[in-house]
């Protein structure tokens, strides 16, 4: 178990940083919990009301420490920032005062001394193509973690492609959200191992980019903005869009569909109805080697049912500092390869860092618990 | 209810004033009484200095405060208010309170604590949203005494990080004590509503309610001063994570 804040206290200066986790919440659900945690038990929960209040003045900052454990008996110690970005103001027309809040909660890493900052959920997005605007660096490195966060997308397809007896290489891909770094990513991942892929984006010039770079090698992909048309002939699809909350619906999708929503916020609406669509949530890694936060924040800043789940995003940043690479390895948007997937599983491997168990909104996914190790390539 | 400063003005008929001068009244009379109790503070800080340097500063700090209140009794008098004042109304004496505890203690350290970082810090960040939305001359002295208030808090802090520096521990359990008595008060008087009766300084009901008529909201002045609060304990270079922790554990 964790610490008590208070017991925190005396602690919080004399730690060595080596990596910085910078999120958010994705729901004001999630944004109580943090907060009642940090209220202590002695205290009575702040209303819901109180909490929309008081939440948007928080100015960016550490919650709580973080220690991460390797299997080889490496630790790495680091801080969960975070940008109190409310959960209700993750769309565009509070873009300019996302983007300050992220640079802010970067300015806390890098006065804190880390040495390699992850940026997760909408930090990673809002940074993605603008790491100019991130604070003066001095000798903190950033990385998005959407490298990590691909490859956990790949091995989760595979892995619910095998449990449903499946080949993939007979499969339709859908990506949506392809030309984000994300969907891009497990673009240029699948395209090669399925039969045909279909890319769905709102920027019909980015897809075009895109197309050409996957027809540079030789693979035949057809775009469209016409999502319902594309989820009628999908019958593998990945939602890798940056949405403001979860409000997908795939209306025509065929009922026998894998759907990996790896979106942060969830991609798919609560009111979508898919039935005999098998769903799981992706990009979800799982740390063997311990991990302990102080205060305890466990199940409240990872709210997955099994323990020790967190995001790729995150999870990249805390495997390259269990590795001893400081190194931004995931930066800009579209730069993420097949290589570099590999790469950054074999050093999330290395640590125990694996993919997490399968599940979605009613729980595990049946038969997705074990897990093991696959690289994500063909 | 006292009246530290003699107004010299007669009385205002309030039933023929539009509502937001109503409210500007009470806006005033609040922020009155906080530079009155200001300027007691940094006139008793005075009493406690060795330094005669640092006796001159504490007076005129106290000049100054008292300054801010007349110039707010200004403001009310051009709008057709009139903005009395009371240092003695309960959430106000709390304050002043700890603050002479810690002048008895001769805690000088304490005092600028309470002071520069607490006090001020809610000031500031208060007067800096009032001067968003007052209109005219009232919204002009706010912002100015806003920006004034801020050169306080510059002013303090080299002497606190000098302190803290010598032993952080020791320092940071300090403000924290601090931080539970007052701060405590200042929460209370920031929610939404008055929980605790009438705060003795609002010529009729509470306020609060009604602070949307001229386009503030309470919630926003209280999330303003502990934002302000808690990055004026940044700069301290106390923990953002312990910080974080003491504000979120405050009343609402």
């Amino acid at each position: 178990m964790g610490d008590s804040v208070a017991s925190v206290a005396s602690r919080g200066r004399t730690i060595e940083v080596d990596f910085a986790l910078v999120g958010h919440q994705e729901s004001w659900r999630a944004a109580a919990d943090v907060l009642a945690v940090l209220r202590g038990p002695e205290h009575t929960p702040l209303p819901d009301d109180e909490i929309k209040d008081i939440l948007p003045w928080i100015p960016p900052r550490a919650v709580c420490h973080v220690d991460v454990g390797s299997i080889v008996g490496a630790k790495a110690r680091g801080l969960y920032i975070d940008s109190f970005i409310p959960p209700d103001r993750l769309e565009a027309a509070y873009v300019h005062e996302n983007i300050a809040r992220v640079r802010g909660a970067a300015a806390y890493a890098i006065k804190a001394g880390a040495k390699i900052v992850s940026l997760g959920g909408f930090s990673s997005i809002l940074i993605e193509g603008n790491f100019d605007q991130l604070p003066e660096r001095h000798d903190t490195v950033f990385t998005t973690g959407n490298t990590l966060t691909v490859g956990f997308i790949v091995q989760g397809i595979k892995k619910m492609c095998a449990l449903e007896g499946r080949n993939l290489l007979g499969s339709t891909l859908l990506i949506v959200g392809a030309t984000g770094d994300v969907g891009s990513g497990c673009a240029r991942c699948l395209a090669p191992i399925v039969r045909r892929v279909l890319l769905s984006a709102r920027n019909l010039e980015r897809l075009r980019r895109l197309v050409a770079e996957l027809q540079a090698d030789g693979i035949e992909v057809e775009i469209g903005t016409d999502l319902q048309q594309f989820s009628a002939e999908a019958d593998v699809v990945i939602c890798a869009a940056s949405l403001a909350s979860p409000s997908l619906l795939l209306g025509r999708i065929v009922s026998h569909a894998i759907v990996c929503d790896a979106g942060y916020p969830k991609n798919l609406s609560p009111r979508a109805e898919m039935p005999g669509v098998k769903v799981f949530f992706g990009g979800l890694g799982q740390i063997t080697g311990g991990l302990r936060f102080a205060p305890d924040f466990h199940g409240v800043l990872n709210r997955h049912p099994f323990p020790d789940v967190v995001h790729g995003c995150l999870l990249e940043g805390m495997a390259l500092a269990l590795e001893g690479r400081f190194e931004p390895f995931s930066q800009g948007r579209g730069s993420i390869t097949q290589e570099r997937v590999e790469e950054i599983e074999t050093i999330a491997a290395r640590h125990g860092i694996y993919l997490a168990p399968l599940y979605n909104a009613n729980g595990p996914v049946k038969g997705g618990l074990h897990c093991q190790w696959e690289r994500s390539g063909g | 209810m006292e009246s530290l400063i003699g107004l010299n003005c007669s009385a205002v008929e309030c039933t023929s004033l539009s509502p937001s001068a109503l409210i500007w009244q009470d806006v005033l009379a609040q922020a009155m009484t906080g530079e009155l109790v200001a300027a007691m503070n940094y006139t008793s800080l005075s009493e406690i200095c060795d330094d005669p340097e640092q006796v001159a500063d504490a007076l005129e700090h106290a000049e100054g405060e008292r300054g801010h209140a007349a110039a707010f009794a200004a403001e009310g008098r051009k709008i057709g208010v009139d903005v009395s004042n009371n240092v003695d109304a309960k959430h106000w004496k709390r304050l002043r309170d700890a603050f002479m505890r810690c002048i008895t203690g001769r805690d000088l350290i304490g005092c600028l604590i309470v002071q520069e970082i607490m006090l001020e810090s809610f000031a500031v960040a208060s007067y800096a949203r009032v001067g968003k939305v007052a209109p005219g001359s009232l919204g002009k002295t706010f912002a100015s005494i806003a920006a004034e208030e801020a050169e306080h808090i510059d002013h303090a802090m080299a002497i606190l990080r000098t302190e803290r520096a010598l032993d952080g521990q020791r320092f940071d359990d300090k403000v924290y004590r601090l931080h539970l008595d007052v701060m405590t008060t200042l929460a209370e008087m920031l929610a939404r509503e008055c929980k605790h009766g009438h705060c003795e300084v609002c010529h009729g009901s509470c306020v609060k309610p009604s602070l949307s008529v001229v386009s503030l909201s309470a919630a926003e002045l209280r999330g303003a001063s502990l934002q302000q609060y808690l990055k004026t304990l940044d700069t301290l270079g106390i923990p953002g994570e312990v910080t974080l922790a003491w504000v979120t554990q405050l009343p609402v």
